[in-house]
């Protein structure tokens, strides 16, 4: 065996974090082609026929690998871009829009997603779970509907204070998880579960009942926001693609987040706070101020995501905003988890998910494969990668240090 | 064991007062002297009425609510002064039951000559044991998982499991007792999963709970789409038929609320009988409960940590599955998204019954009652809107979490994995 060949074999079968989350994504998409075939009932015809003939077997395998390779294609070049439709674009100069949308759509729906992660990510990194970023979000996207629609500025003035408002309608609904678990003890994942199902019923009462409604309409549908309040499209409007500047402000975010965990004395804190809480305690650190700090930051980052989600696509709000499928705060624990919660690896985690909910929208489609197939890939992949030691035996990777045991979260008690 | 903090027991107390006062001025006071509020008691099942003639009973609205305003301020004053270590929750369970009254009489409270509007509190009663049975469910499944020391936050999933299997072998076989067995299997699935993975290989609970939920309603909302649109006949949704006791079902009011159920009912019963008495009674329930607060010790004495856990979370998991089970059953058809947060619902009611189970079926009778006004305040043309009345149980649920217990005191071990070193 050549020697080269054998140092590429050891790569791949030893230990490391990046290997892990790889072979997770794997089994991921494994475990949704399962899904695929056992739900489908061209395959599951085919499969029942194998006895009445060979070639009936032959038919079943060929159709399954049909099945879910249309299936993963369809995702794929709805999602990255699709050669054939690229190439005709680069040989003939025209329908680049076309040839582009896909990417162009990932990168819009990653940006509000990467926004909400990164906070999601720093609230673990503290040791806190937030499931409410979702809520926050919606609610961001509420008070930013507000200031970009009522209000009425020139853009250097409108968009800034419009971005504002959604980051303070997600600190509002931060606050309130972070105050109660700073003085009362709340667990934060029931509170800020409840906080969800409460904004979205806010979400409903405004849009119905407030001056934000649409005047006119009787529906939940809100105000548009004005144009000086909206994250202009990134190569101009004649481009014909979505993608806006709200990926400018998300990598902003990302730089902030890095400097804020990697050199700030604050997000120091954070960091040991969240690795040994008793240490912390012991070298005085105030663990109610990082509490509130934690959902401040939390909250405001996925009330920003929320914002920019609104006033960079539909510029309006309606009573699906953010629900569902395009419950970005959802997602974002989901890729905040694959991320290992560090905003170089959110990025990465941000646009595989979005990917896969833009690609499912291609693949629903095209081949009427439901677009929630996307949710179930995302939470098998989670799964594997918040379990490495099951990937590491399911794929007999060699150890290189000991598996530690480190939770993200703590029980009831603390 | 039952101590209750002195502090916790004054905000009970407080909180108490503070309710019934604002009973006695915004339901009594404000809804002015002339207003009457009728209650009828009938079944609306005419079969079970009782053998003698029900009446209908009309009050004048504001002096009930005041005389009900001021039994809650006497039972918030009673817990200020004398501070009784027992009884507090069946206290607050009172004070509640007596504010849904209150509120159940200003919302029919009519000022015509003729009582137009009226309330029939036996209907209430019955919609709300449906939704307070699948609360039962869920926290007698966080019961089992918590006590031995595993934090089951899948409940939801196992909820949504439990109902999409249950509907479509209810569906198939057209008898709810295989329903109850495919749903229970389900739950137990999930909760083998959620053992698996947190006990082999030491993975968080919560994150490995949490995303258990977001797969769950994932493929339950994929499948819904590839499979039971396609094949309707796999969804057909029917209701659990009525298994009346005779006779019992005969007694005004308690008899349709407690004696003319599905059969998931009188299996919650049991089961709440089952699980109280087992965990503080029995040699297994002890075992758990050492497993739950020191698995160091427990497994010194030779018992079997991991064993006893993997055994209380499946089960757990199977007791979730016929809550989901339930659920489907009292609603038909099988929706996605239609828990709409009932397991995290019960997660709460756990928390508020501090991991006991009768703790948990005082605090799920008062979600349920709360839940189901929620819902259905809008037939009694309350002057609020539906948005703001669906975020009630939400808020209260927030505010038991956090302000009525404080700092609780879980299970020492609860969601801390067990390595065997």
């Amino acid at each position: 065996m050549p020697e080269g060949r054998r140092r590429w074999w050891h790569h791949l079968t030893t230990q490391r974090p990046w290997l892990v989350t790889l072979y997770a994504l794997v089994l991921g998409f494994v475990v949704g082609a399962l899904v695929i075939i056992t739900t489908t009932a061209s395959v599951l015809d085919a499969w029942r026929a194998i006895f009445s003939s060979w070639s009936a077997l032959g038919h079943a395998i060929k159709l399954t690998f049909d099945v879910v390779g249309a299936a993963y294609r369809t995702m794929f070049t709805g999602a990255v871009v699709n050669p054939r439709v690229f190439w005709h674009a680069v040989t003939t100069g025209q329908g680049w829009t076309y040839a582009l949308t896909p990417m162009s759509e990932t990168l819009t729906y990653a940006a509000p997603l990467i926004i909400a992660s990164v906070g999601v990510g720093i609230a673990f990194q503290t040791g806190i779970f937030n499931i409410g970023a979702n809520g926050q979000a919606i609610l961001g996207g509420v008070a930013g509907a507000y200031a970009g629609s009522l209000i009425h500025l020139p853009t250097f003035l409108h968009l800034p204070l419009t971005l504002l408002a959604g980051i303070l309608g997600g600190v509002a609904v931060g606050l309130i998880p972070g105050l109660l678990k700073a003085y009362t003890g709340a667990h934060e994942v029931i509170v800020t579960l409840m906080l969800n199902y409460v904004v979205a019923a806010l979400l409903i009462f405004t849009l119905l009942s407030t001056a934000l409604q649409q005047p006119g309409q009787q529906n939940d549908i809100s105000r548009t926001i004005d144009p000086s309040a909206q994250l202009a499209p990134l190569f101009g409007a004649a481009s014909g693609l979505r993608v806006n500047w709200g990926l400018a402000v998300a990598a902003l975010v990302v730089v902030f987040a890095w400097w804020f965990l990697e050199r700030s004395s604050l997000g120091f804190d954070f960091r040991v706070t969240g690795a040994n809480p008793q240490a912390a305690r012991a070298s005085g650190i105030n663990a109610r101020a990082v509490i509130i700090l934690v959902f401040v930051i939390s909250g405001g980052l996925a009330g920003l995501a929320g914002i920019v989600q609104m006033a960079g696509t539909t510029h309006y709000l309606d009573g699906g905003f953010l629900i569902g499928n395009a419950g970005i705060g959802f997602t974002a624990i989901t890729v905040a988890l694959l991320g290992r919660n560090r905003p170089g690896g959110i990025v990465w985690s941000s646009l595989l998910f979005a990917g896969l909910g833009v690609g499912g929208r291609a693949m629903q489609a095209a081949t009427g494969i439901p677009l929630d197939l996307a949710t179930v890939i995302q939470s098998a992949v989670v799964l594997f990668v918040a379990t490495p030691v099951l990937v590491q035996e399911i794929f007999r990777l060699r150890h290189t240090e000991a598996g530690e045991v480190r939770l993200a979260t703590s029980g009831w008690g603390s | 064991m039952t101590r209750v903090s002195r502090l916790r027991v004054r905000g009970i107390g407080a909180f108490n007062v503070l309710l019934g006062l604002a009973t006695a001025l915004g339901f009594g006071l404000a809804s002015g002297w002339k207003a009457r509020s009728s209650l009828t008691f009938n079944p609306v099942d005419l079969s079970a009425s009782a053998p003698w003639h029900v009446g209908t009973l009309t009050l004048a609205t504001a002096p009930a609510d005041l005389v009900l305003g001021l039994v809650m301020v006497a039972l918030g004053v009673e817990l200020w002064i004398r501070v009784p270590t027992r009884g507090v929750m069946a206290r607050f369970g009172g004070v509640a039951v007596v504010f849904f009254l209150a509120l159940l009489l200003w919302a029919v409270r009519t000022t015509g000559p003729a009582p137009i509007n009226f309330v029939n509190v036996t209907a209430v009663l019955v919609g709300a044991s449906a939704l307070t049975m699948v609360l039962i469910f869920g926290s007698l499944s966080g019961v089992l998982c918590e006590r031995a020391g595993v934090v089951n936050i899948a409940i939801e999933g196992q909820f949504i499991g439990g109902a999409f299997v249950g509907s479509m072998v209810a569906s198939t076989t057209h008898d709810f007792f295989f329903a109850a067995i495919a749903g229970g299997a389900v739950g137990g699935l999930l909760g083998l999963i959620l053992a698996f993975l947190s006990l082999r290989y030491l993975s968080d609970q919560i994150i490995v709970g949490v995303v258990l939920v977001t797969m769950l309603s994932g493929l339950s909302s994929y499948l819904n789409l590839q499979v039971l649109t396609p094949f309707p006949q796999y969804n057909t949704g029917n209701l659990a038929p009525n298994l009346p006791i005779p006779l019992l079902t005969k007694i005004p009011v308690l008899g349709p609320v407690l004696f003319d159920q599905t059969g998931f009912f009188y299996l919650m019963i049991l089961l709440v009988a089952v699980v109280s008495f087992g965990l503080f009674q029995t040699r297994w329930g002890l075992r758990v409960r050492a497993v739950g607060e020191h698995p160091q010790a427990a497994a010194t004495v030779g018992i079997r940590v991991v064993g006893v856990r993997y055994a209380n979370v499946i089960l757990g998991g199977v007791v979730a599955g016929f809550g989901g089970v339930a659920f489907m059953a009292s609603q038909g058809q099988f929706q996605p998204g239609y828990t709409s947060g009932l397991g995290y619902i019960a997660l709460a009611a756990l928390i508020f019954g501090r991991w006991r189970p009768s703790g948990a079926v005082v605090a799920s009778i008062i979600f349920g009652l709360s839940l189901y006004l929620s819902y259905n305040l809008q037939t009694f043309q309350v002057p609020v809107s539906t948005e703001v009345l669906g975020m009630v149980p939400y808020l209260i649920t927030i505010a038991v979490v956090s302000g009525l217990i404080g700092r609780v005191r879980p299970p020492a071990a609860d969601g801390v994995p067990y390595r065997r070193d």
